[in-house]
Order: C-alpha cells, then structure tokens, then sequence
C-alpha cells in the first residue's frame, strides 16, 4: 500500500513539474499497475508461506549487520553528496532539446509534443519498447501456468460495480488513446487504463473463455508489435529509411500504431498481472 | 537559493540513494524488488526536474524517456515478481540463501 | 551481372535487417510455437547473410550511418557501424548459429518452445545495441537484452536456476539504472544523447565524471568485473549449456562493448586515472578468477569462473592501450577469441553432462575415448584461454604482453604471465581426468552429432583466428574507432 501512495505523490510532483503525460503514465502503470502487481504477488506469497515451512538461513550476528548497515550508509552520503554536487552545477536554464522539437512539430503529424517524441522522433526506442514488454509476458508465461486458485467470490454489489467501471474504463482508454495526439495521453497511458478493467473483471472471478485462451490471445499480444514492425518495413521499402513517416501521413500511422499498441499493452499489462501462462487444455502438440 | 527545479532533481537523487541503500540492506525479496523501483523514481524525477529548467514549456524529450521507462520498470518488476515467487515454492524462503 | 548483385548488396539495408529480422522471428515462434527450431534456425541464417553483407558494404563504402525516422541527431537516433561493431555483430552472428545449432538437440521440447522466442528477442537486443549510436536508445536495448538473459538462465526451472536467475536480475537491474541515472545527467548538461555529439561537447565539469563514474560502475557490474563478478558464477553455472554459452561469449561482452565504445569516443579526454583503476581491478579479476577456477570440483563453475578471469584481461588492457591506442584492436580480438573458445567450452561441457549425467571434473571417466570430438573441442578451446600459439588467444595476449614489456609494466606482465599459468594448472586439471578412469562407472548416454560438433567447430574457430589475424585486423580498423588517424598498426 505504501508503495501505491508513494506512486501518487510522485505523480503529484510530475504535474507540479508540468508534465502531465507522465503523470498519467505514473498513476496508471508506476503506481496503479506495479501495486495491483506487488499486492498479487504478496497474497500468492502468502499462501505459499502458509502451507511450507519457514526458511532456515543462518542470520548474520546484530552487531555485523549493524556495521554494514553504518558502511552502506556513509557510502551512499558519498555517493549522493557527489551527485548533488553535479546536479546544482548544472547551470540553472536549459533549454534541451525543447527548440528543434518544436521547430519540427509541425511534420510530426501530431500536436502533442511528448507523442511526437514517443512515436515519432524517438520512434525506434518505442519499437524496442513495445518488445520489453512482451519479453516481460514471454518470461512470466515461461516460470509456468498460473494456479487457477479459486479466487474469493468480491459479493454482488462489488462484482456488479465492476462489471460497470470495466465499460467505463475501456471508453476512458479510448478517450485518451485518440486525444494522445492533441493533449496529454497516448498509447501508454491508455493501454495501462485498459489493462486496469482487465485488472477489475479478472478480480471479479471473471475468466477468459477457454477457445480464445491459446491462439486468439497470442494474436491480441502480437498485434502492437506486429503492426509497428510492419510500419517499420514498410516506411523502409518506400522512403529508405527506417520509421520515416511523410508528413501527410504521418498522423494517420502514428494513430495506427498507436491503436494496436494500446490493445497489445493492455491486455500485455491485465496478463501479467493474471501470472503464469493461461491453462489451455492439454498441449496439443 | 536553490531553484524548485534542483529541489526536485536533489529529491530525485536522493530517492536513488535511499533505494541503493534498501537493495543492499533489505534481505527480502519484495523489499529488494520496492528499493529497485524507489532507484528508478528518483531517476525519473531527477530527468524531469531538470527539464523543468528550460525556459517557457518544459523539454518533453525527458518526458518521453521517462514514459519509456516506466514501461520498462513496470516488465523488470513483473519479471522479478515472478521469479521471487519461484524461488519461494522451491525453497520455501524470500531470501537468496548466502554464497553458496 | 556482377554490377547487378553489386547495387543489390549495397541497395539492401542490412543493420535495419539485423535487428527487425530476429524481432520477427520471435513473434512467429510466440504465435507457432509448434515452428520455433525452423523459425529460429531460418531467422539465424538470414542474420549470417546480413553480416556477410554488411561486411561487404563497409569494406566498399567506410562506416555506417543511418538516420531513423530521418531526423538525425540529436533529435532523432541514429544506427552506426564501424569496424568495431562489425566484429561484435560478425561474433553474435557465428556464436550465435552455432548454440543455435547445439540448442535443438539439447534442449527438451518443452524448454525449446520457451527457448526460442526468449533467444530471438535476446540477439535482436544484441545486434540492436552494437548497431546503436545513441545513449538513451542503448539504455533499452540493455534492458531487452537483460531481461531476455535472466529469463534465459531460469530456463532449466530448477532452485539453482532460479537463485541464479534472481541474482541476476538484481544486478543487471541494478547496473542498468546507473546507466539511466548518468545517461540522465549527460542529457540535462549537453543536450544530447547522441555519442558523436556528445564527444565534441564533453568537457570536464562534475556532471561529466559523476557521469562517467556511475556508467563504469554500472557496466562492470553488467560484465562482472572483480569485485562486482558475484552474480555471475551462480548465473552461468546453473543455466542450461547453451544458455551458459550465450551468457559467457555475447551478453558479457556487450556490456563491455558500450562501456569500450564510451570510453573511446567521450571519456578518454578526460582523464587517465581510471585506467589504472580498471588495470588495478582486472589485474585482481585474472588472480582471483583464475584461483577460483583451480578450486572448484564442479566443471561448469570452473568454466564459470575463468570467465571471470578472462574479462580481467579486457581491463588490465586499458593502461596499457590509451597509450598505445593500436593496442584497442588486440582487445577487441582477445574478446572475439574468448567469446569463441568459452562458448565451445560451455558447449562440451554440456556434452559431458548430458553423456554422464553429471559434471563432477573428478568423475570424468576416459572421455577421450568415448567423445573424442568433445574432449578436442574442449582441449583446442583450451590453448586459446590459456593464450597458446597457434590461437586468437595467443596474438591477443602476446601483442598485451610485449605493450606491457615495452611500457616498462612489470606489474601487469606479470599477471599475464601467472594468469597463464594458472589457466594452464585448471585446464589440465579437466583434461587429465579425461583420459583416466574414474573410481565409479556411470551408465553413459549417446550424444548427437549435432551437439558434438558446433563445440568443435567453435574451438576450431578460436584456433584459426590465430591465422586470419591481419585481415581482420583490417576490418577491425574500418571506421577507425580507436582514433589512431589513418596510421595502422
């Protein structure tokens, strides 16, 4: 819990700092999702530790810990005191990068700034991106199936309330999926939105069907970086150049791109948080 | 008189040192995973801090890098989790067992 | 016609085909998993084909530039190859078949399919970050290949794997970010993230070398220099062989890549006192490795930690070359000599556990007669670690030993000389049970052609590199990355 509350205080400070698409993305993913994940992970901890027995490492003495605790301390005032002495030599404006990505906005295809630089400018660190986070679901899948514990049944009026926000959830993605071109939003921050009434319905003991769990969810994973792949080869074959989107078209591809990503992310996100590879029925191959 | 944007970025640095600080110190794992996101806070603060420095709207290139990190962090925990989860129904302990 | 096949080899982008190829590949293995090993094993020729192109396209036109998106630096991110990458990319490309090869018969189905996509991502990170010129976008191309290695080492699903697995993670994540956080500060103090830009930018101000210090720190930890190797033993011991391989020929040595590739193009200017740290440092890692190894009863830690031996050589190389900088290009051989004969090692010693059952040095029973091809491979791999002629191993750390003698260095010729040494003491101490008959018989199992023989021909490979040495020399050179100016060595 503690961690969530830290997450929304930072994002308190993103917009103190006037960066609203990141405080978005924090409250969505950084506080919002890695919670949902820590608490899952801490239940099914929980119930692994009830039913095994209590780890039996030796303990290192009080007072060894003690000294190592007081060495790892001064070392890191060290540290910290050289780094803050680098960062308030910094001189105290500076512009970045803010002027060319201005200048350029207009053959970017899009008004938002941080979408330009997400899909546009920085395309291909968002390309790799995209795959991060599928390696993230290739790994979780590949530690085994997820137990299909009987989750506790959340009561009517919990279970009906979520069935409700999930609709609302997935329009409020929508929403700022299609105004990330124009205003603070895009693929991240509404992925992570769609992943949370993923969140909310798997709660409320709510399964995939079982024909859709093997290809047809694999397909959904895949298609955000299949498209941008394909994006990525196809402005290679007409312009040369890899991720050179024509201004004319630019808008277009980038919303493209934008809207697979989404379903990929989010359904990547409400995945992970499931853990473990779906249960299918037995391997057929 | 330090400006509000180095408060933050001094913030920002000294989230990364506390959190070193719990990966060394912490001997269980979900605290260790905590710390390593606590790390990754206050470099995402400090990058933004400081773009906050340039003059009428803030430089969103950091911005951007920040949001890609984030993702990031978010797959490096997930990964973690999974594995802190295995390595607790093999052996039964939250902890890494010492050298050997 | 030979104009035709001329404007096609240089028409084709081949470093965009290295790094989108392999991303493809794996999402084909995700959604057939059925067809990973031929996927994978189409994806991994069309990537030898790439290398070979690009190589031809760099002998032709010099170094490569390739602005993505088309804005270039330091808006945009731009690919870069030169002759160093060249080498980096040729050795993922050549090791990286050959476990290919070995993986289809080592692995079970079950591992396979999990295997594949993980690896394919794995060398995509790979080529896409010797490819890189840009500090941001290397940072996430270290993370794909971080994370890729971690899943890669719990493959084998046992408590070991996992302990090693999770150590890992920590390190590398650990690692990563204080890349991140420097990469933070170079980004807020000059503007850029673009490497050439950044090296006519640099001065020596705090920001550059708290920069520089936290990216040191955080690639030695990624390539496990003494006293930051901790991760490593229980990593690359616990993961199946050919992962073992992976991790100890390519993933290692990328981390080594960028932390060479910064230091030469930005921080060489600045200052020479952290090369004698990081000679000091890998002096240490040849000792304290190399001792490790003699000690160990278990095969794969020994490999394990003459791994951490070897990088030691990487660093002791860094006072004696930024005097010398011709010097750079034994470095980079001795890290391709290494890459070839450790995974060849890692390889046999798979052999010898899937043959035995176990991989206890003490209970190796008269393998020379029963795997004869896996006892060579093993042995040949050997001359080139222990740094016997006629190998790669050999030209690396003799142009090392005489820069060390010519320098007045006694210091660090002498470890060279006692590493040497002691290499020799722990690769005997395999090969002399090899051929003895040990005190229990084990029930032996048949091993495959196809296992036998990527090891062999790694080792081959570690040995004839001590033959081609001046061609490839020559392509090291191309692009000049060491800044030598036209001289060649």
């Amino acid at each position: 819990m503690f961690f969530i509350a830290f997450g929304l205080l930072m994002a308190l400070a993103w917009v103190r700092l006037q960066a609203p698409d990141v405080a978005l993305a924090e409250a969505a993913i950084g506080a919002g999702l890695t919670g949902a994940l820590l608490l899952a992970a801490l239940s099914r901890l929980n119930s692994i530790e009830h039913t095994t027995a209590a780890p039996a490492y030796p303990q290192k003495s009080a007072r060894a810990l003690q000294l190592q605790s007081w060495l790892a301390m001064a070392l890191l005032l060290i540290l910290n005191a050289g780094l803050a002495y680098s960062i308030l030599s910094l001189p105290d404006t500076g512009a970045g990068l803010t002027p060319l990505v201005t200048m350029q906005l207009e053959h970017s295809g899009v008004k938002n700034p941080v979408t330009a630089v997400l899909l546009n400018y920085r395309g291909y660190d968002t390309l790799l991106e995209v795959f991060v986070l599928l390696l993230a679901l290739l790994s979780v899948w590949s530690m085994g199936t997820s137990q299909q514990q009987p989750e506790a049944s959340p009561g009517p009026v919990l279970d009906n309330l979520m069935r409700l926000l999930a609709p609302v959830l997935i329009l409020v993605a929508a929403y700022l999926l299609w105004v990330g071109a124009d205003a603070p939003g895009g693929a991240f921050q509404a992925g992570s939105v769609l992943a949370a009434a993923g969140v909310l319905l798997l709660l409320s003991g709510w399964r995939l069907p079982t024909r859709l769990l093997d290809r047809p969810l694999r397909i959904v994973l895949i298609a955000g970086p299949a498209v941008f792949i394909a994006t990525a080869l196809a402005t290679l074959l007409s312009s040369g150049r890899l991720l050179q989107f024509a201004p004319d078209w630019a808008g277009v591809l980038i919303l493209l791109i934008e809207t697979f990503a989404t379903l990929s992310i989010g359904v990547t996100l409400a995945a992970l948080f499931a853990g473990g590879r779906p249960h299918h029925p037995p391997d057929r191959s | 008189m330090i400006s509000s944007a180095n408060l933050y970025a001094l913030t920002g640095s000294g989230l990364f040192s506390l959190g070193l600080y719990g990966l060394i110190m912490y001997a269980h794992l979900l605290r260790k995973i905590l710390a390593i996101n606590v790390m990754g806070s206050g470099i995402f603060l400090l990058l933004v801090a400081l773009a906050y420095r340039s003059p009428g709207q803030p430089d969103v290139v950091p911005h951007a890098m920040v949001i890609t990190g984030i993702v990031v962090a978010v797959s490096a925990t997930a990964l973690a989790l999974g594995l802190m989860l295995k390595l607790a129904t093999h052996s039964s302990s939250t902890q890494l067992p010492d050298e050997d | 016609m030979a104009s035709l096949i001329n404007t096609f080899i240089n028409t084709l982008n081949w470093p965009v085909l290295l790094i989108l190829l392999p991303l493809i590949g794996a999402m084909i293995c995700f959604i057939w998993p059925r067809s990973a090993i031929l996927t994978g094993l189409i994806t991994l020729s069309a990537v030898l084909c790439c290398v070979a192109g690009l190589t031809w396209q760099l002998l032709e036109h010099g170094v490569y530039r390739h602005p993505v998106g088309g804005w270039g630096a330091p808006l945009g991110i731009d690919l870069y190859a030169d002759g160093l990458s060249l080498i980096m990319l040729l050795t993922t490309a050549l090791v990286g078949s050959a476990i290919s090869v070995y993986s289809t018969a080592y692995l079970k189905p079950q591992e396979s399919t999990r295997f594949w996509p993980v690896w394919l991502l794995l060398l995509a990170a790979l080529n896409a970050l010797f490819l890189s010129a840009d500090l941001f976008n290397l940072y996430v191309t270290l993370e794909l290949m971080g994370l890729a290695a971690v899943t890669l080492t719990a493959l084998s699903a046992t408590r070991q794997a996992y302990n090693g697995a999770m150590r890992y993670l920590l390190a590398t994540l650990l690692g990563s970010l204080c890349y991140l956080l420097a990469i933070a500060l170079l980004y807020h103090a000059y503007a850029t993230v673009d490497i050439s830009l950044l090296a006519q930018r640099v001065d020596s101000s705090p920001v550059s070398w708290a920069a520089f210090g936290l990216i040191s720190a955080g690639l030695a930890l990624k390539t496990a220099l003494f006293p930051l190797h901790f991760w490593l033993p229980p990593a690359h011991s616990s993961a199946p062989a050919p992962v073992s391989a992976l991790l100890s020929a390519l993933v290692v040595k990328a981390s080594f890549y960028i932390l060479l590739r910064v230091w030469l193009e930005i921080f060489a200017p600045l200052g020479a006192g952290a090369v004698e740290l990081f000679g000091l440092l890998g002096m240490l890692a040849v000792v304290w490795g190399s001792i490790q190894a003699l000690r160990q009863t278990r095969l794969k830690l020994l490999i394990a930690y003459s791994t951490v031996a070897q990088i030691g050589y990487l660093f002791m190389a860094f006072p004696l070359a930024s005097n010398r900088p011709q010097l750079w290009a034994a470095v980079l051989y001795l890290a391709l000599s290494h890459a070839l004969a450790k995974s060849a090692m890692f390889l046999s010693a798979g052999n010898l556990l899937k043959y035995g059952g176990h991989d206890r040095i003490s209970d190796l029973d008269r393998v020379v007669q029963r795997l004869p091809l896996t006892a060579a491979a093993f042995a040949l791999a050997g001359v080139s670690i222990m740094g016997l002629p006629p190998s790669g191993g050999f030209i690396s750390k003799w142009l090392l030993l005489e820069a060390a003698i010519t320098q007045g260095r006694w210091d660090l010729a002498l470890v060279m000389i006692f590493g040497g040494l002691l290499a020799a003491a722990y690769i005997f101490k395999v090969l002399g049970r090899t051929f003895t008959q040990a005190a229990t018989t084990h029930e032996a199992r048949a091993v495959p052609a196809s296992m036998e023989w990527p090891a062999l021909l790694l080792a081959l490979g570690a040995i004839v590199l001590g033959f081609i040495a001046i061609p490839m020399f020559g392509l090291i050179h191309i692009g000049d990355a060491f800044g030598l100016g036209g001289v060649q060595p």
